[in-house]
C-alpha cells in the first residue's frame, strides 16, 4: 500500500512537472481571442468557389502580410454561416449568391459595403442593383448567372421563337425518332421553381409586387391572383396530360445528362450545363428562353454571386480591404471567370474576357429580359409551395387550387 | 445443458489473474491517473488566462472527483460507468437540454442575438455615405507604439491632395512637407507617425473599423485599410425612450421585449430583432394552428406504420438470411456474409440518392428493367411502398449481422435437445430459438423502431414527403413527423428554431413512451428466461 | 440429391435471393462509376467507353486520399474509444447492482431517441468556447470530432454488450475473484475475451456510423485537407448542378472499400461462438 502511494504520489507530480513545463511554455503565447501577430483572414465559400479562389487569396496574404485561409463548407452554406458568426466561429468574409442577404441582414450577419462612385460604375447595374437591399449595398458582385435556352443545332438548327414552336418542332423531332424527349426542363417530383420561373412570367403570372421605389413588397403575394392562375393553366398545358413537354421525371440529375446524351434537342439550364456539353461534344447553340406567343417575354431569374464582409468576424478591416478594394480589380474577376465561366459583373473584366467565349455573350443576352432573384427573407418561404404546386399542375391537377393552397402556406409564414 | 455443464468445468482452466499480472493494474492506473492530472493541468492553463473562474472550478472540481473514485477502492460501479457517462452529459445531455431550453424561446431567424447585437446591427445598417462627400484613400497610422499607441486616419483628399490627420476628436490637416505622397494618393511616410502594416492593422482590426472621425456631416470611418469615407448613421438608439431613431424622417421603432422586435406605432418592424422567452407559445402554436396540428394525426399514424414496417421488415428478413447460413453445411459462408452486408457498408447518403432515380418514372431501373410504367413517387400508395422497400434493402443486412451473432450465442445442444424429443425444424425455431434470440434482440428492435421512427435521410433524400396533395404543400404523404417538422421550421421564413424545439420534444415524449412501455413488457419476458 | 436441397440447397437459394436483391442497386453503383459521362439514367449495365477515368479523376482531382486518410482514422479510433467505454459500462450494468441501475439503462435508450435539430447550434455554442481555449480539440481538429462522436458511445451498443455479458456465467467471476483477481483483472482478462463476437460486431457497427456521418462532420470541418469522405464526397455533388455523379459513384465505392475490410478482419470473430471461446478459456 505504502509502494502504491508513493508511486502514485511519484508519478503525479512527474505528469504536473511535464505539462506544467509544456502549459508555462504555451502560457504567453496564448492570447485571447485576437488574432495573432501576422493577421489572419478567413473565407468560406462552397467547395467550387474556394478552389478558385485559393490562389488570389494566397497572393492577398503575400502583399498585405497575413495569413488568408480558403475554407469550404459542403452543405447548407447560409445557415452554417450564419451560427457560426452568431457564436463568433464565422469567418471575415463570405462567398455566396445574392439572395441571401435579406436573410443575412436580418440576423446582422453581415455589413453594408461602401463601393466609390467610381467602383459602382465599373461594374454591371442589374447586378449592383441584385445586390442592394433597403438603400444598402450589401454585397460585392462578381459573376452573374441565368438560365438560357441551349439547343443541340444538329438536331434543331434555328432558335424558336416562342414555346409553342419550340414544341412543335421537338414534336416532330420526336416522332422522326431522332429524340425521346420533347423538352429538357428539370422539374422533379416537388417542382422546382427557379426553371419555372421563365414560362410562369412570360405567360403573366408574378410572385410579389413591387413598391414604389422598386423593393419587392411582401405584402403583395402575386401568386393566387388571377394572372398567376392563367399562367398556370397554359404550363399545365405542356404538362403531362398536355403537350408532354414538361414532365416530373425530368430532375436535376437527369435533366443535363438526357441533353448531352442526344436524347432531347432543348435544355433549358445554366453556364454550368456547358462543361458537360462539350464534354459530350455536342453541337450547341445558347438563345434565350422562349416565351409564350403573344406573352411577355420570359424572364429568368438572375443570380448573382458576391463576397459579403461579415459583420462579426475577428478581423472586419482586412475583410473590408479585401471585398471592397482587392475584388474590384480585373485581374481577380478575369482568374474567377477563368476558374469558373460565369460572366463576370466588372464590365472591364467581360471586355476583355467576351472576345473569347462567344457563349458568355449569349448567355449575358438570354439574361437581358432577367430579373434578379429576390434577396428578401420572404422568398424562403416561397420556393417549397410555387415548386409543389408547379409540379401538382403539370401532374393534371387543377391550378387555381394548387395556387390557393400554395399562397395559403405561404401567407400563413410571412410574418407581419 | 451439457453447455452449461461445460461451463461449469471451465472454472479450473480459468487462468491465473495474480502473481506475474498483479504489478500490471496498479502500474496502468497510476499511468492513466497521471496522464488525467497531465491533461486538467493543461487545460487549466487557458482558463486561468482567459479568467474563466466557473469554468477553471468545474474543471478542478471533475478533476478531484475522478482522483477520488480512481484512486481509492470504492464506487466500482462508477468506475466503470464515467468515462462514457462523461461524454454522454457533455455532448448529448448539453444539445437536449439546450434543446428544451430554446423551446420555450422564439430563437430564430431575425432573432438570434441579444438586443445589443440587434442595435449596433441596425445602427451599422444605416450607415451610408453622404452624398458629395470625398472619398478618401486612408492610412492608418499611430503616433505611439503600433501595437497600442493611440490610433490616427492619416487621409488624403484626391482632388486637392491635402493630407489630414483624423482622429476622435477631429480633422486637422498636415503640413505638406511632413507627409510623403504615393502616386495612389495614400501616405506612406508621416512626421510623428507609425504607418502600421497589414498585421499589425490586423491585430487592431475592431479598433479600426470602430473609429469614427467626426466631421460636420457626419464621420468619417475606414473602408478597409486603403480608403476612408465620410458618412451619416441613418438610425441611431435612444436609450430614453428605449427606441430606435431614424435621424432624417424622425420615425421611432420601439422595443417590444414580448416579441423581440423594434415596432413602430404603424405596425412596421425592423428586421433585425432579438430573442426572448415566449413561454409556451411554441407549444400552444403546435396545437392551436390548424395548418400545423391538422395533418398531425395522420403523419403519426403513417410514422409508427413506417416504423414497425422497417424495423420488423428489416427482422425478418435479416434472420431468415442468418438462419438460412446458420449451418456449418453451407459452404462459402463467409463470401456470402460479406457480400451481403455490402448494402450496409456503401454510405447511406449515397445509395438513398441512387434509389431515388431508380424509381424515376420514366428514366428509372426498375421502371424500365420490370416493363413497368408505375409513377412510383406520385401516388401516395407507391410512394410508401418504395420508401419501405429501400428501408428494406438499407437496414436489413444490420440485423442479419447482429441476427448472425446472436444465435452463434445459442449452444445448438438446446434446438438439438429438442428435435430429440420430436419436434419439427419449424417448431423448434418457434418455441426455442426465437424467444432466446428474442430476449437478446428486443432492445436493438426497439432502438431500430426509434431510429427509423426519427430516420429523417430516408424520406428527405428519397420522396422529400411526395406525393403532397394539392391543397397542402406542407404535407405528403410520405413525412414522417420529423420531415414535417424540418420543413415548418426550417423551410419557411428562415430557420424557426424554437419552433423545432417544441416539435422535437413533442416527438421525443411519443416515442420515449412507445419505447418505455414495450422495454417495461418486455422486461417482464426476460425475468422469465433469465 | 433431393436431400441436399432439403438440407443444404434451399440455404443456398435464399442467400442467392438475398444477394440478387442486394447486389443490383451496386452494380449500377459500379456501371456509373465506369461510365466516362457519369450518369443514373443509362439504364446499360455495362455502359459504353467503360474507363477508370472517373476514378483517375478522383484520385487526382480532388484531396480523396486526404479524405480517405481522414476518414478512416477518425473512424477507426472512435469506433475502437466508443465499444471500449460502451463494454466497460456494460459490465457494470451487468454483473453489479447499483442504485439507478435500471433507470440508467432506460436511459441511455431514450437519450438516443431525442431528434436532434439544434444539435448543431450547440455545438457551434460548446465548440466555439473550446476552440477559443483549446485550439488543439477545436474546429477543424479531427481530436475534436473523435471526442464529439464519443458521446454517442453509450447507446443501443452497450445493450448489446449487456446481453452477451449477462450470458457469461457468475461462476466465472466469482472463481476468479476466489484466486484473487480485482474487479478490473476479471474484466479484462476473463469476460473481454469471451464477448469478442459482441465487441467485434458493435465495433463495425460503430465503424460503418462514423464513417458515413457527415452532417456534423461538414459544419465541424472546413478546411479542405481536414474533410471526411463524406463530407467530401457530399460537396461532390450536392449543390453541383453540373453532374459528378460518375466520381460521385467512384468515390461512394471506394469509401465502402474500408468498411468491407473491417468485416473481413472481424469476420473470425464474429462467428468464433460463445461457446468456442468457453472451452478455449
Amino acid at each position: 500500500m505504502r509502494i502504491r502511494t508513493a508511486g502514485v504520489v511519484t508519478v503525479l507530480a512527474l505528469a504536473l512537472a511535464a505539462s506544467g513545463c509544456s502549459g508555462g511554455g504555451d502560457d504567453p503565447e496564448t492570447p485571447t481571442s485576437a488574432a495573432p501577430a501576422g493577421g489572419k483572414l478567413v473565407i468560406w465559400g462552397d467547395d467550387k468557389r474556394a478552389a478558385a479562389l485559393k490562389p488570389f487569396a494566397e497572393k492577398f496574404g503575400q502583399e498585405n502580410g497575413v495569413t488568408v485561409e480558403v475554407q469550404a463548407i459542403s452543405k447548407d452554406q447560409q445557415t452554417t454561416f450564419v451560427t457560426a458568426s452568431q457564436q463568433g466561429s464565422g469567418p471575415d468574409v463570405m462567398v455566396g449568391a445574392h439572395d441571401w442577404i435579406g436573410n443575412l441582414v436580418q440576423n446582422g450577419a453581415i455589413d453594408p459595403v461602401q463601393l466609390t462612385a467610381e467602383q459602382l460604375q465599373s461594374l454591371a447595374p442589374n447586378a449592383v442593383k441584385a445586390v442592394t437591399f433597403n438603400g444598402q449595398v450589401y454585397g460585392v458582385p462578381y459573376a452573374t448567372e441565368n438560365l438560357a435556352l441551349i439547343r443541340n443545332t444538329k438536331l434543331a438548327p434555328t432558335a424558336p421563337a416562342t414555346i409553342e414552336d419550340l414544341v412543335a418542332q421537338a414534336k416532330k423531332l420526336k416522332a422522326d425518332k431522332k429524340a425521346s424527349e420533347i423538352l429538357c426542363l428539370q422539374v422533379g417530383q416537388n417542382g422546382d421553381a427557379y426553371h419555372a420561373y421563365p414560362l410562369f412570367s412570360s405567360a403573366g403570372g408574378y410572385l410579389f409586387g413591387t413598391t414604389a421605389g422598386g423593393d419587392y413588397d411582401k405584402n403583395d403575394l402575386g401568386i393566387a391572383k388571377p394572372e398567376s392562375i392563367a399562367a398556370f393553366k397554359k404550363i399545365q398545358a405542356l404538362g403531362e396530360k398536355g403537350a408532354g413537354a414538361l414532365k416530373r421525371s425530368i430532375t436535376v440529375e437527369n435533366s443535363i445528362a438526357t441533353f448531352t446524351a442526344g436524347k432531347c434537342a432543348y435544355l433549358v439550364s445554366g453556364p454550368w450545363a456547358i462543361t458537360d456539353a462539350k464534354k459530350a461534344k455536342i453541337a450547341y447553340d445558347i438563345s434565350p428562353v422562349p416565351g409564350f406567343a403573344g406573352g411577355k417575354p420570359a424572364q429568368p431569374f438572375l443570380g448573382v454571386q458576391s463576397f459579403y464582409v461579415a459583420a462579426k468576424g475577428k478581423n472586419k478591416a482586412l475583410a473590408q480591404e479585401f471585398v471592397t478594394n482587392y475584388v474590384t480589380t480585373p485581374e481577380l474577376a478575369v482568374a474567377l471567370y477563368q476558374a469558373e465561366p460565369r460572366p463576370p459583373v466588372l464590365t472591364a473584366a467581360y471586355d476583355q474576357v467576351k472576345g473569347t467565349d462567344p457563349d458568355l455573350a449569349k448567355f449575358v443576352d438570354a439574361g437581358k429580359n432577367a430579373v434578379p432573384l429576390p434577396a428578401i427573407p420572404e422568398m424562403a418561404t416561397v420556393w417549397d409551395p410555387f415548386g409543389k404546386a408547379e409540379s401538382a399542375v403539370i401532374a393534371g391537377a387543377d391550378p387555381k387550387t394548387a395556387l390557393t393552397a400554395a399562397a395559403k402556406t405561404i401567407s400563413g409564414q410571412i410574418k407581419p | 445443458m451439457t453447455a452449461l455443464l461445460e461451463r461449469e468445468t471451465v472454472p479450473a482452466e480459468a487462468p491465473e489473474p495474480s502473481g506475474r499480472g498483479g504489478l500490471a493494474g496498479p502500474l496502468v492506473k497510476i499511468a492513466l491517473l497521471g496522464l488525467v492530472a497531465g491533461l486538467a493541468v493543461w487545460a487549466a492553463f487557458p482558463l486561468i488566462a482567459e479568467r474563466a473562474w466557473p469554468g477553471l472550478a468545474v474543471l478542478l472540481v471533475a478533476t478531484a472527483g475522478l482522483f477520488y473514485l480512481y484512486a481509492g477502492p470504492r464506487h466500482i460501479p462508477a468506475k466503470y460507468l464515467i468515462p462514457g457517462t462523461l461524454f454522454l452529459i457533455v455532448f448529448q445531455l448539453f444539445p437536449v437540454a439546450y434543446t428544451a431550453a430554446t423551446a420555450f424561446t422564439n430563437f430564430s431567424d431575425g432573432h438570434r442575438g441579444d438586443k445589443q447585437e440587434a442595435v449596433v446591427a441596425i445602427q451599422t445598417a444605416s450607415v451610408t455615405r453622404v452624398p458629395g462627400s470625398t472619398e478618401y484613400a486612408l492610412t492608418v497610422a499611430t503616433t505611439g507604439d503600433p501595437a497600442t499607441g493611440a490610433l490616427t486616419f492619416l487621409v488624403t483628399d484626391p482632388a486637392s491632395k491635402v493630407v489630414s490627420a483624423g482622429t476622435p476628436d477631429g480633422l486637422t490637416a498636415l503640413p505638406a512637407g511632413d507627409v510623403t505622397v504615393n502616386a495612389a494618393g495614400r501616405v506612406t511616410a508621416a512626421a510623428g507617425y507609425t504607418l502600421l502594416n497589414g498585421g499589425q492593422a490586423s491585430a487592431r482590426s475592431r479598433e479600426i473599423t470602430d473609429l469614427a472621425v467626426p466631421t460636420p456631416g457626419g464621420a468619417i470611418r475606414s473602408q478597409g485599410l486603403s480608403r476612408a469615407y465620410e458618412g451619416k448613421a441613418g438610425r441611431a438608439y435612444d436609450a430614453g425612450c428605449d427606441c430606435i431613431r431614424d435621424t432624417t424622417s424622425g420615425k421611432t421603432w420601439t422595443a417590444d421585449g414580448e416579441v423581440g422586435a423594434f415596432v413602430a406605432a404603424d405596425g412596421e418592424r425592423l428586421a433585425q430583432g432579438w430573442r426572448v422567452g415566449v413561454g409556451l407559445a411554441n407549444f400552444t402554436r403546435l396545437v392551436s394552428d390548424s395548418a400545423v396540428s391538422g395533418p398531425f394525426a395522420r403523419t403519426l399514424v403513417w410514422n409508427l406504420i413506417f416504423a414497425l414496417a422497417s424495423t420488423g421488415g428489416t427482422f425478418v428478413l435479416g434472420l431468415g438470411c442468418a438462419l438460412a447460413l446458420h449451418s456449418p453445411r453451407v459452404r462459402g459462408r463467409a463470401l456470402y456474409r460479406t457480400l451481403l452486408v455490402l448494402p450496409y457498408a456503401m454510405p447511406s447518403f449515397a445509395m438513398l440518392l441512387v434509389w431515388r432515380d431508380m424509381f424515376n418514372t420514366d428514366f428509372g431501373l426498375i421502371n424500365n428493367l420490370f416493363g413497368l410504367d408505375v409513377d412510383w413517387f406520385g401516388g401516395a400508395a407507391s410512394a410508401r411502398i418504395a420508401v419501405i422497400l429501400v428501408q428494406l434493402w438499407l437496414g436489413y443486412p444490420y440485423m442479419f449481422l447482429v441476427a448472425t451473432g446472436a444465435l452463434q450465442a445459442i449452444p445448438p445442444e438446446l434446438s438439438e435437445a429438442s428435435r430429440i424429443d420430436g419436434a419439427s425444424p419449424w417448431q423448434s425455431l418457434r418455441r426455442v430459438t426465437l424467444p432466446l434470440l428474442l430476449v437478446a434482440l428486443t432492445p436493438l428492435l426497439i432502438s431500430s423502431f426509434a431510429f427509423n421512427f426519427n430516420n429523417f435521410n430516408a424520406i428527405y433524400l428519397t420522396t422529400d414527403g411526395a406525393p403532397f396533395p394539392a391543397d397542402n404543400p406542407a404535407n405528403g404523404a410520405t413525412d414522417l413527423l420529423i420531415t414535417y417538422t424540418y420543413r415548418l421550421a426550417f423551410g419557411g421564413s428562415g430557420a424557426q428554431y424554437g419552433f423545432a424545439a417544441a416539435v422535437s420534444i413533442f416527438i421525443f415524449v411519443i416515442v420515449a413512451v412507445i419505447s418505455t412501455v414495450s422495454f417495461r413488457r418486455t422486461r417482464r419476458q426476460e425475468e422469465v428466461y433469465s | 440429391m433431393t436431400k441436399w436441397l432439403s438440407r443444404v440447397g434451399w440455404r443456398h437459394g435464399v442467400a442467392l435471393l438475398a444477394l440478387v436483391f442486394s447486389l443490383f442497386p451496386i452494380v449500377f453503383v459500379v456501371s456509373a462509376a465506369l461510365n466516362p459521362l457519369g450518369t443514373l439514367s443509362s439504364t446499360e449495365a455495362v455502359p459504353t467507353g467503360a474507363s477508370l477515368g472517373n476514378f483517375a479523376n478522383l484520385l487526382s482531382g480532388t484531396d480523396f486520399a486526404r479524405w480517405f486518410g481522414n476518414s478512416v482514422l477518425i473512424a477507426g479510433v472512435s469506433a475502437v474509444a466508443s465499444v471500449f467505454l460502451s463494454a466497460l459500462a456494460a459490465y457494470a450494468f451487468s454483473r453489479m447492482r447499483f442504485r439507478g441501475r435500471r433507470v440508467g439503462l432506460l436511459a441511455l435508450l431514450l437519450i438516443q431517441m431525442f431528434p436532434q435539430f439544434l444539435a448543431i447550434v450547440a455545438i457551434f455554442l460548446m465548440f466555439s468556447t473550446i476552440t477559443d481555449l483549446w485550439p488543439a480539440i477545436g474546429f477543424n481538429q479531427a481530436w475534436g470530432l473523435i471526442l464529439l462522436y464519443l458521446g454517442g458511445a453509450l447507446g443501443v451498443n452497450t445493450w448489446l454488450m449487456k446481453g452477451f455479458f449477462d450470458t457469461v456465467p457468475r461462476e466465472l467471476d466469482e472463481s476468479a475473484t476466489m484466486d484473487g483477481a480485482s474487479h478490473a483483472q476479471t474484466f479484462f482478462r476473463i469476460l473481454l475475451p469471451l464477448v469478442a463476437p459482441v465487441l467485434a460486431v458493435t465495433g463495425l457497427l460503430a465503424f460503418i456510423g462514423t464513417i458515413n456521418e457527415f452532417l456534423i462532420a461538414n459544419v465541424f470541418l472546413t478546411d479542405t485537407g481536414a474533410k471526411t469522405l463524406s463530407v467530401g464526397m457530399y460537396g461532390l455533388v450536392a449543390g453541383e448542378r453540373d453532374n459528378n455523379f460518375g466520381m460521385f459513384c467512384a468515390g461512394t465505392l471506394l469509401t465502402a472499400v474500408p468498411t468491407v475490410l473491417v468485416f473481413q478482419f472481424l469476420q473470425r470473430y464474429i462467428v468464433n461462438g460463445l461457446t468456442a471461446g468457453a472451452v478455449k478459456g
